[in-house]
């Protein structure tokens, strides 16, 4: 099995860590029962009760998934 | 005839793609609703779809070809009996695949793919027929007015495509060559 011969440098392990970025998710804004709301697009939503415990996933008003 | 895949196989090699396809389509119609990746989704939706249109021809042969790939007798009866008279009045579009967010160990993208068991809505086909009737009362007019259109327009654009080509030659040998001289001066 092929081994590295050195000891990787600080300087050359932050160098390359610096290149790993987040992008921000692209979310659609919509307004239920004069709340705004923001989600991500074609993917199913989690449905909750009152208290804010997971029922089911949902998605077009079909039930998808339990949670 | 589905899309061949682009792209490297599911699994190890195409004999495991196969499997693989077999296994989650012998799923599928045995539970009607299964969760599992979106790339395997993707790739089960036609896989599995040419199998519910043998199902719904129904006769000997056809049995045969799907039984080639579904070795389990039961789960292809249920496929002939259960899911085929459902899918009668359904032009295709027998599986619905639904995103539900990312897994928690691997972070992979995963979806529910399930048979479409609902009766086709009837609305959309009176809608398919009021469409096609205001298709039919539309385009006679229409055509007749782009064809003037464009006879009209011909002559007008091919002399100024001309001008604005000689127009554009002769200017821009001056400015080439202006460019040259601003860099002569920086140097």
């Amino acid at each position: 099995m092929a081994v590295p011969k050195r000891k990787m440098s600080r300087s050359n392990t932050r160098a390359r860590r610096s290149q790993w970025k987040a992008t921000a998710p692209n979310l659609v804004k919509t307004v239920e029962n004069g709340r705004v709301t923001y989600s991500l697009p074609h993917q199913a939503k989690v449905v909750t009760d009152s208290a804010g415990t997971a029922l089911f996933l949902e998605y077009k008003g079909r039930k998808v998934a339990d949670a | 005839m589905p899309t061949p895949a682009k792209g490297p196989r599911l699994g190890g090699g195409p004999a495991h793609e196969r499997l693989m396809l077999a296994n989650l389509s012998a799923a599928l119609f045995e539970h009607k609703r299964i969760t599992t990746t979106v790339t395997k989704a993707k790739r089960l939706r036609p896989f599995a779809e040419r199998l519910i249109t043998f199902a719904k021809r129904g006769d000997l042969s056809s049995r045969r070809r799907v039984l080639a790939v579904i070795s389990n007798k039961g789960i292809v009866h249920e496929l002939f009996t259960d899911i085929a008279p459902v899918m009668s009045a359904r032009d295709g579009g027998y599986t619905r695949i639904t995103k539900i967010g990312n897994r928690k160990g691997d972070n992979a993208p995963m979806a529910v793919i399930e048979l479409v068991m609902e009766p086709v809505s009837p609305k959309q086909a009176v809608v398919n027929e009021a469409e096609k009737a205001t298709a039919k009362a539309a385009p006679a007019p229409v055509e007749e007015e782009t064809a003037s259109a464009e006879s009209a327009d011909s002559p007008e654009s091919a002399q100024s495509g001309d001008s604005a080509e000689s127009a554009d030659s002769a200017e821009s040998a001056p400015s080439a060559e202006s460019a040259e001289e601003a860099t002569e001066e920086k140097k």
